[in-house]
């Protein structure tokens, strides 16, 4: 079956030299839940940013279910669905407009393009705030506003960059049901997340980045003996084994 | 790979977007340059005109109304283009169509189009005003056109360039400021060559600004004081050569991609 994700030998080394991702091969199944961890600084930004086109990769190949995103890029956008860390929106547009406008970029017809909004900006209890520019939001809600943006175009693999990133805990529980159900639709989806608790209730698959290389890989069960939480601080060499296992 | 098909739907939205925008601003992007129009418009119809005998039968005010609309295009092309991508970069939202099935030509194309509305708009609104001065006159309408939109275009990508190469605002201005505005000033907006002494007639014949005047010059009166057919190869020689550097420009991903 052709991965969902197929990474083979990224290597991104930014101007100045620094190497931030290091000879990375991974490949994620269709309609797995993968959780992408590792600490600040180890790569995980810049792996989604190769993936998504917003950083060029310095060497590797990169497959969206079988697209080259670099040789066929625009095909392989059409896959793909973000939601970034950092909110890149214009500040000044309304929550509609960054939703549909984003639809409009995909090459959705008017129709549409406002029937996924209002379906999108309803399930985000959105609607009351569409009108509002994007900078009179809250935290919250502009993480909302974001991931409708990443969903418009029903994306087959959504990449999540921190989505839960500052919200409160209702809308962390709800995001959660949203995003299981939206695996169990079919849709693909790459996670990053701090919380480690949000990956081991939703991932099926883990692998953890340190150093811009992948130093752990495999299916969440692997990290559980001692618990996600020492597996991660083992893999990253935060800790040492026994200190890790113990705590 | 795929074939490549234009993406309309795509194009059309970046226009509609960067159109939003700008509308958003009317005082800032309209307004101001119609009202220093008309100042020039006022100063040189009524104060200086009168007192200055008649370039190639036309009175004063005839002959530097296309300089001034010139100067305006040019401005407004290169303001809205720099200003437009540089705050993309600066705010990230160029991450928007980076991550989108979008071509480089069709980011390009959907700038472009808004620099020839905004500039379209702001010739028009400056004929109006003018024409309340009784001095307008279109005397070939598609070479007018011819150098609207070509010289909107040379400006646009020049705005597209600074605007990718920029770091801070500081830098957003250096070519306006040390290029634009004064090769715009020496380029005839307000003279003939031939008024200038012998030895400095170069400044205007070296300067492809003063190429741009003299065919919008001759579009609306007439009036010729140089080749037009090297105007014409000038100004399209630079708008393919701009255009390639902005196309390889986005190919690279400088200033757009880490």
């Amino acid at each position: 079956m052709t991965p969902a994700l197929s990474i083979s030998n990224l290597r991104k080394v930014y101007r100045r030299g620094t190497v931030a991702v290091d000879g990375l091969s991974m490949t994620i199944a269709p309609g797995d839940f993968f959780g992408f961890l590792g600490p600040n600084g180890a790569g995980k930004s810049t792996t989604i940013h190769c993936v998504t086109g917003i950083a060029t990769p310095t060497s590797g190949t990169i497959e969206i279910f079988g697209v080259d995103a670099v040789k066929d890029y625009r095909e392989a956008r059409r896959l793909i669905g973000l939601s970034p860390q950092e909110f890149n929106v214009d500040p000044f547009a309304t929550a509609r407009q960054i939703v549909e406008w984003m639809g409009g970029y995909f090459g959705m017809h008017a129709a549409e393009r406002k029937r996924r909004a209002d379906e999108l900006l309803e399930r985000f209890d959105l609607t009351v705030h569409q009108k509002k520019p994007f900078r009179e939001l809250s935290g919250g809600l502009k993480r909302r506003v974001i991931l409708a943006r990443a969903l418009i175009h029903d994306p087959k693999l959504l990449i999540l960059d921190e989505p839960t990133a500052g919200v409160d805990v209702e809308l962390r529980r709800d995001l959660w049901r949203y995003l299981q159900e939206l695996n169990r639709d079919g849709t693909t989806i790459l996670l990053t997340s701090h919380y480690l608790e949000e990956v081991e209730r939703l991932c099926r698959t883990i692998a953890i980045i340190n150093a811009g290389k992948i130093v752990k890989h495999g299916p969440k069960a692997d990290f559980m003996s001692a618990g996600l939480e020492a597996a991660y601080l083992t893999a990253t060499g935060a800790e040492p084994d026994h200190i890790a296992g113990a705590a | 790979m795929t074939p490549m098909t234009i993406n309309w739907i795509g194009l059309w939205t970046i226009i509609r977007r960067d159109t939003s925008r700008i509308l958003r601003v009317p005082i800032q992007v309209f307004v101001a340059p119609w009202i220093s129009a008309l100042m020039f418009i006022f100063i040189f119809g009524f104060v200086v005109g009168p007192r200055i005998a008649t370039i190639g039968g036309h009175r004063y005010l005839e002959f530097v109304l296309p300089g001034i609309l010139m100067m305006n295009i040019i401005n407004a092309a290169f303001l809205q283009s720099s200003s437009q991508i540089y705050f993309q970069r600066f705010l990230r939202y160029i991450e928007e169509a980076l991550v989108a099935p979008l071509s480089y030509v069709e980011m390009i194309a959907g700038s472009l189009s808004v620099v020839i509305v905004r500039c379209v708009a702001t010739a028009l609104g400056i004929l109006v005003i003018a024409a309340l001065f009784g001095v307008t006159s279109i005397y070939n309408l598609p070479e007018f056109l011819f150098w609207v939109v070509v010289v909107a275009t040379i400006f646009g990508l020049l705005g597209i360039i600074v605007a990718l190469w920029a770091k801070n605002f500081e830098q957003l201005s250096v070519l306006n400021v040390f290029f634009i505005t004064p090769l715009t000033f020496i380029g005839g907006v307000f003279n003939t060559a031939s008024m200038l002494p012998p030895w400095l007639r170069w400044m205007a014949y070296g300067n492809p600004f003063f190429y741009f005047v003299n065919g919008l010059r001759h579009s609306m009166i007439g009036f010729s004081d140089a080749s037009e057919t090297l105007g014409v190869t000038v100004s399209l020689a630079m708008c393919a050569i701009l255009g390639v550097t902005v196309w390889r420009l986005f190919f690279i991903g400088y200033g757009l991609r880490e």
